[in-house]
């Protein structure tokens, strides 16, 4: 695993991609958090405290049902690259001569592309608190920030993750970018808005197959305050916040076992 | 010093066998070529070799499988795409991510990279590289771990006649220091220059195997070449013994069968009072033997009607 892992560390700092791909995520979760800080008037927060309204901005609108994560995409695509490239320019037969250990390979790509992306996150985080200190002078971060911080970490390693597998599984790193972004950017709010307009066309019970939509649940699993915002959902009632954050979990490890076996057990 | 040995090889792709038992050895001290036509299945042996692609049998390195091996590099070298890299990635950058991998020290990165010509473009992306370029770097990323064993595919692919010539020399230098090397090659007049031994394979299947010598000599492809000052004559005397006669450019012959070498083709002009111009034994070349063995297991051929011995 070791040697697994030396390669990956090298590999993941010796491409372009991973810095350019890096630098957008913090520079684009920036912008929102400064849009977020323009835009809010503290002094109008009314079922928020201040300090849950400096969340919003510094998770860049993460514990928020107001943008995309555009962070998490960026790594998503990461992850879709760190095993893409292997297919698509063939390098595959050359990481596998290095080490044949193909659990090893995967397990170390996964390692160290969460390690990656949890150190950017967390600079991103640093990045967005100090916007808000500059532009919100005396709007504090308070407690509550701890924990959609860490929902927010856990979701950005989760669709790195995700990116990952579904280039292993497609073999594929155009087809793996492709699905990583059209997944919680299109399917699955395009499967949740045809259940709200059910649900309120038919008064049908559709909170089951609508917390279960995995990106979804990801995603709420960041609001803050969390009942407050994700009883918001059109109408159709939600899961807690526990099983919102184990569907995105059991979906990414879902995803990483099909990734995983596929990859440890079909031709180079 | 590393014997390599492969034993019952076989690897089939949605049911079409692609490799079948195959077992052979290359041994120390030596260049083995690999050959077969195109689809024949080398690509995929060396791939089984290496335990890239599932299948049977086995292929052990001084009795270890390749997956078990501590640190792969250091005892096989393997070249088996025509650009096994990221076109972004500069060159250096690409050995020393596989050097971490088995604890090679950076130092030999610095040295391969010199050792295949590719000094000055060290810090370079490959997506500049042409073919040859492409080919020196997957050789120094082979020669990394100053492996015991190399396998490599098609090498000599998109190298000019000086890089070609280069090769040649540079795998006998490393077959004469003891190294296995086992090499896939299409250019047969080459690997009669570089290789000591052969591995013939045809759909999948053993041919031959062996050294070169002894592939060519079990062939019928000998001939005499004979010219003389009346033809005619030699050519009726030689149909009568039953020989395969076929005249040649500049009024010489080539005589096959009949048990004639060139010392019974000479006798036999002496008695017919004919004066002999010229007189040679005439070895068939790796190319021709190649040919003919193979024949019958070529996965693809071409619709022209040219084959061994030209246009049908």
């Amino acid at each position: 695993m070791t040697a697994a892992l030396r390669y990956e560390w090298v590999r993941i700092r010796t491409i372009a991609s991973t810095f350019w791909m890096s630098g957008l995520a913090i520079v684009l979760t920036a912008g929102v958090c400064a849009v977020l800080a323009w835009r809010i008037d503290v002094a109008k927060v009314s079922d928020l405290t201040i300090g849950e309204a400096s969340t919003w901005m510094v998770t860049g609108g993460a514990s928020a049902p107001v943008v995309p994560v555009l962070g998490a995409l960026f790594y998503a695509v990461m992850g879709a690259m760190t095993m893409g490239h292997e297919f698509r320019y063939g390098t595959n037969k050359a990481t596998l001569a290095a080490v044949p250990g193909r659990l090893a390979v995967v397990g170390a790509k996964a390692a160290v592309l969460s390690a990656w992306v949890i150190c950017v996150a967390v600079v991103t985080l640093a990045v967005d608190a100090a916007i808000v200190a500059l532009m919100l002078p005396g709007v504090g971060i308070d407690s509550s920030l701890w924990r959609p911080a860490a929902e927010y970490l856990g979701y950005c390693v989760g669709f790195a993750l995700a990116g990952m597998s579904i280039a292993a599984v497609l073999r594929s790193q155009v087809g793996a970018i492709v699905t990583v972004l059209l997944w919680p950017l299109l399917i699955e709010p395009v499967a949740g808005g045809i259940m709200r307009v059910i649900n309120v066309t038919t008064h049908a019970d559709l909170s089951v197959p609508y917390s279960l939509l995995p990106a979804t649940a990801g995603r709420r699993s960041m609001y803050s305050p969390y009942t407050l915002l994700s009883s918001a959902t059109g109408g159709v009632d939600t899961w807690g916040l526990g099983e919102s954050t184990v569907i995105f979990w059991v979906a990414i490890a879902l995803l990483v076992a099909a990734g995983t076996i596929l990859f440890a057990h079909r031709d180079a | 010093m590393a014997l390599v040995q492969a034993r019952g090889l076989s690897k089939s792709f949605r049911g079409k066998p692609a490799v079948r038992d195959l077992s052979f050895d290359v041994l120390p001290g030596t260049v083995t070529g690999f050959l077969g036509p195109n689809g024949a299945g080398k690509s995929t042996t060396m791939r089984l070799m290496l335990g890239l692609d599932n299948g049977g049998g086995v292929t052990t390195y001084d009795g270890v499988p390749y997956r078990e091996l501590a640190a792969p590099l250091r005892h096989v070298g393997a070249l088996l795409e025509a650009k096994p890299f990221h076109p972004t990635r500069r060159a250096a950058n690409h050995l020393r991510m596989l050097a971490a991998s088995n604890r090679i020290p950076r130092t030999r990165v610095d040295e391969v990279i010199g050792l295949v010509g590719l000094a000055d473009v060290a810090d370079a992306k490959p997506k500049t590289f042409s073919l040859g370029m492409g080919q020196r770097l997957g050789l120094a990323a082979a020669l990394l771990g100053d492996p015991d064993t190399l396998v490599l595919d098609e090498p000599a692919n998109g190298l000019d006649p000086q890089g070609v010539y280069w090769l040649r020399g540079f795998l006998k230098l490393l077959a004469g220091e003891g190294r296995s090397v086992l090499v896939s090659s299409h250019l047969l007049s080459e690997m009669a220059l570089l290789a000591d031994s052969i591995v013939v394979i045809g759909r999948g299947a053993l041919i031959a195997s062996g050294k070169i010598a002894d592939f060519i000599a079990v062939s019928g492809h000998r001939s005499v070449v004979v010219r003389s000052d009346e033809p005619d004559r030699l050519v009726a005397e030689l149909g009568r013994r039953e020989a395969e006669v076929r005249r040649l450019d500049g009024g010489a012959l080539e005589v096959r069968g009949a048990g004639l070498d060139s010392d019974a083709v000479g006798r036999l002009a002496f008695d017919l009072g004919l004066r002999i111009l010229e007189l040679t034994n005439r070895e068939p070349t790796l190319e021709e033997v190649f040919l003919e063995a193979t024949g019958a297991s070529e996965e693809f051929r071409a619709s022209l009607g040219i084959g061994p011995g030209g246009p049908r």
